[in-house]
């Protein structure tokens, strides 16, 4: 079996058993703890009619084990469960069909902050050490240093002050409505962009401008630069490729930091995403919905860690060998 | 629910256990505890809308135009069934789409609704109720007893826990049509003024046999066209309101916007046109800058500390008053909630019929609190304060009230629960030996029925007296308002001198709308005018 497919297949089976861990841990986390879930849903209305009404229609009155394979179940083949809230209310909502809106409208803003945050962070980072002790490599420093202390909500709340508050450039919310498109108005969607940029950018730019200052110092760069080979070559060629490699995992890490930074940039700017539904459903005490968003959240970190490997196989070929 | 023991139960128990709850009203006050300022109680006397009073009256209302509101949301929790509405935006979508049969009036008073006039028997144990001609539904079905009928049988259901408690009290399998405009409800027990069941929003009149409450029709102002719990709502004018002339705006958009400053930039924004719930601070800034007409309705929410009287050593009657002379309620209002209310007296519902206006104002005596406790052997006591930050004003009256103590020798250490625990009676609701908490207000009887009697499901202070039972049941059934009026001022007097209550005060409803919103005025009973957004209108 060629390395690549044996490293695959021990980081899938990894990935799997991570994914299994996961879910007990959620589902042990949002049922065992005090309280049953019908009277921690109902909170301050738990009259002990209401409790019995909803035990039964949430069947709570099955095993625990019971009702975390019927979940797990359900969400290995999509079905993620019925909202427990909508039961108490006495509908029958999927919470699919309250997560999918919110969940399409995270995704948008997310994929629009990956789309820059990718080559800016490379672009970024590759040109601090060529301009190295210049002004241009000490504002980089000093402003992706200032951004990695800064938390998203003080982020979000400077952006507003700046761009709407102080120069009314900018609308300092995003509100989609039901089934629209957040990029029908996309002047809405740049502050939220800017904000989950600034956090998650930095680390990434500071990875890569280390790999690259490190790279330039090697010798095999020396060489190829006193061979007389171009500097671009050089650095695209030589330095880049082998810089990248442990700024990938820092890459998927900021993809991973951006999921937990959408949930507070949304709540910033009213954006109705998967990080409001979460934070809803957490207040709402809507246990099945936060079991689910949990493990769809852990599935996409999970899958983010399998891709920054590959991209990492592929980068370096040392680890495309057998050993 | 608090455990009740059949050898406490006194003669007046059976009409007191649990006809209320408070569950929604609960929740739905979280929504307003936010701003207050006492300056400004005293200045606005009718609320600070000064400004909006008074461009409204410079010219006749303009039609059309869509208002676009923000709320704190409650997520897919978000519901347009009036049964179980439990967060102020509900109740903002409930009161837009249905009617009450009875009107709350911005001072308290009520007015004829979809009811007439109600009229007992001399015991008041059966009520005929005379219901408004020529009310339509949405649909173009008229309104008629079948309705009231239908709506007090979908109340009465245990699930439905926001209505179940105020009609608990009726015998539901006998009520009767006796035409189409005349109901016939029987009672389980006597209640004189059966009226006050039915003007909360929990008890909005629906039509027979509407189920779908995700398509809900009614005979409110506006009339639904789309919603989607958490995001927004959009209903459309109501073109055969019974109400002549109104709504003025075409449509209505409701929007949840739950982080307080997000809501407030999308106002400033234009985003939106009004919003509900304006954090105190701001509000005072934004009354000083002028940008946003900011609408304060001073209103008899009650935010209270309580304390356990069957635990020691609130079971000692002397620590409980000296707990009450302790308190500088002035400074509690000015410090913990910027001034946005009038200090409290330890009895809810001021303004509210059958308040007793005779009870001296209770003041801070560090004297008189000091030889309480010495009396009752608790010179240098040590207590816990649970509070949380589930209600603005919590921590910080609590933090100053600890600092008040000190003066009487006493040491008030704080501790902090999690918002998720301090309403849940599973984990520490009911529990608490001294805590603080926050209760809109609609009558004396909705408060005391819920909170004070020996069933009661809400029995923060698990007060327990025969005497007060009594006085409480023929209090609530009595139809001569002078006697009631009696009853009323024996049940109150009772809770003075031995409770376990310290009301520091009636809160504020503070809410915010652009300077293009007219017609909304403050309103007692609820924030942003009460959500009477028919009287609204948008001028050019």
């Amino acid at each position: 079996m060629s390395p690549v497919l044996a490293f695959l297949g021990r980081r899938l089976l990894g990935a799997f058993v991570a994914l299994f861990v996961a879910s007990i841990v959620i589902f042990a986390a949002l049922n065992i703890l005090p309280g049953d879930p019908a009277s921690v849903i109902l909170g301050r209305n738990a009259t002990p009619q209401a409790e019995a009404v909803l035990t039964k229609r949430m069947q709570l009155d099955r095993p625990a084990t019971t009702r975390y394979a019927d979940w797990l179940g359900g969400f290995v083949h999509g079905d993620l469960g019925v909202s427990a809230v909508s039961l108490a209310q006495g509908q029958h909502d999927t919470v699919w069909e309250q997560i999918s809106g919110p969940l399409k409208n995270s995704a948008i803003l997310a994929a629009i902050a990956a789309f820059f945050m990718i080559p800016l962070s490379i672009g970024l980072g590759v040109i601090g050490p060529i301009y190295a002790g210049k002004p241009v490599d000490h504002a980089i420093s000093v402003l992706s240093l200032g951004a990695i202390a800064l938390p998203e909500f003080v982020t979000g709340s400077l952006l507003i002050g700046v761009f709407f508050v102080a120069l009314d450039w900018l609308p300092p919310v995003a509100i989609v409505p039901p089934g629209g498109n957040p990029l029908d108005n996309p002047s809405q969607l740049v502050l939220p962009v800017l904000t989950l940029l600034f956090a998650s950018l930095a680390a990434g730019v500071r990875m890569v401008r280390a790999g690259m200052t490190e790279v330039l110092q090697t010798e095999y760069v020396q060489t190829a630069r006193l061979n007389g080979v171009a500097e671009r070559r050089v650095l695209s060629r030589y330095a880049l490729r082998n810089a990248l490699a442990p700024s990938v995992q820092v890459l998927a890490q900021n993809l991973q930091w951006l999921i937990g930074g959408i949930i507070i940039t949304e709540s910033v700017f009213a954006y109705p995403g998967i990080g409001t539904t979460l934070v809803n459903a957490v207040q709402n005490r809507d246990v099945t919905v936060v079991q689910s968003v949990a493990m769809l959240i852990a599935v996409v970190y999970v899958v983010l860690n399998l891709l920054a490997d590959l991209v990492v196989m592929l980068l370096v070929p040392k680890l495309r060998e057998p050993v | 629910m608090t455990d009740r023991n059949d050898h406490d139960r006194t003669p007046g128990d059976d009409i007191l256990d649990g006809r209320f709850s408070r569950g929604g009203l609960l929740k739905g006050a979280a929504a307003l505890g936010i701003g207050m300022s006492p300056l400004l109680a005293a200045a606005c006397g009718g609320g600070s809308s000064s400004s909006t009073a008074a461009s409204s009256s410079a010219g006749a209302p303009r039609r059309g135009g869509q208002l676009k509101l923000g709320f704190v949301g409650g997520g897919t929790a978000e519901t347009l069934d009036p049964f179980i509405g439990v967060t102020p935006i509900d109740e903002g979508r409930i009161q837009n789409l249905y009617d009450p049969m009875v009107i709350v009036n911005p001072d308290l008073t009520t007015s004829p609704g979809l009811a007439l006039e109600w009229n007992p028997n001399s015991d008041a144990t059966v009520y005929e109720v005379k219901l408004r001609d020529g009310v339509t539904f949405h649909n173009g079905k008229s309104f008629g007893a079948d309705d009231v009928i239908y709506s007090i049988q979908q109340m009465s259901k245990p699930a439905n826990f926001g209505s179940y408690p105020f009609v608990s009290g009726i015998d539901v399998a006998n009520m009767k049509a006796i035409n189409k405009h005349l109901v016939r409800i029987p009672l389980k027990a006597p209640d004189g003024d059966l009226a006050a069941n039915f003007t909360y929003y929990n008890t909005w009149m629906v039509p027979a046999g509407m189920t779908d409450f995700k398509h809900p029709i009614g005979t409110g102002p506006f009339a639904f066209e789309s919603f989607t719990p958490g995001q927004q709502s959009v209903f459309k004018k109501n073109p055969n309101y019974w109400q002549t002339g109104k709504p003025y705006v075409d449509s209505l958009m409701i929007t949840s916007i739950t982080d307080p400053t997000a809501r407030l930039n999308a106002l400033l924004a234009g985003t939106i046109d009004g919003m509900a719930q304006l954090p105190f601070q701001e509000a005072k800034s934004h009354q000083a800058s002028g940008d946003i007409n900011v609408l304060v309705a001073p209103s008899p929410q009650a935010m209270m500390f309580y304390m356990d009287t069957q635990k020691a050593p609130f079971s000692d009657n002397r620590v409980r008053q000296a707990f009450r002379l302790i308190a500088d309620r002035p400074a509690l209002v000015e410090g913990a909630i910027s001034g946005f209310g009038t200090v409290g007296n330890d009895t809810v519902g001021k303004g509210l019929p059958y308040y007793d206006t005779s009870l001296p104002q209770r003041v801070q005596d560090i004297d008189k609190a000091k030889s309480l406790l010495k009396a009752a052997g608790q010179s240098n006591l040590k207590v816990e304060f649970q509070t949380s930050d589930i209600f603005p004003g919590f921590v910080e009256s609590a933090t100053l009230f600890a600092q008040q103590a000190k003066a009487a020798g006493v040491t008030v250490n704080l501790k902090q629960e999690p918002a998720n625990s301090y309403y849940n009676p599973s984990l520490l609701y009911l529990k608490m030996a001294f805590a603080e908490t926050q209760w809109p207000m609609l009558s004396l009887k909705y408060f005391y029925l819920q909170a004070l009697s020996t069933g009661a499901p809400y029995n923060e202070t698990h007060f327990k007296s025969a005497a007060f039972n009594t006085a409480l049941a023929n209090a609530i059934g009595e139809l001569d308002k002078t006697k009631a009026q009696d009853y009323w001022n024996q049940v109150q007097q009772i809770q003075y001198d031995q409770g376990g209550y310290l009301q520091w005060t009636n809160a504020d409803w503070v809410d915010a709308v652009s300077k293009k919103v007219q017609g909304l005025k403050p309103h007692a009973a609820g924030a942003l005018g009460n959500y009477l957004f028919m009287d609204a209108w948008l001028s050019a």
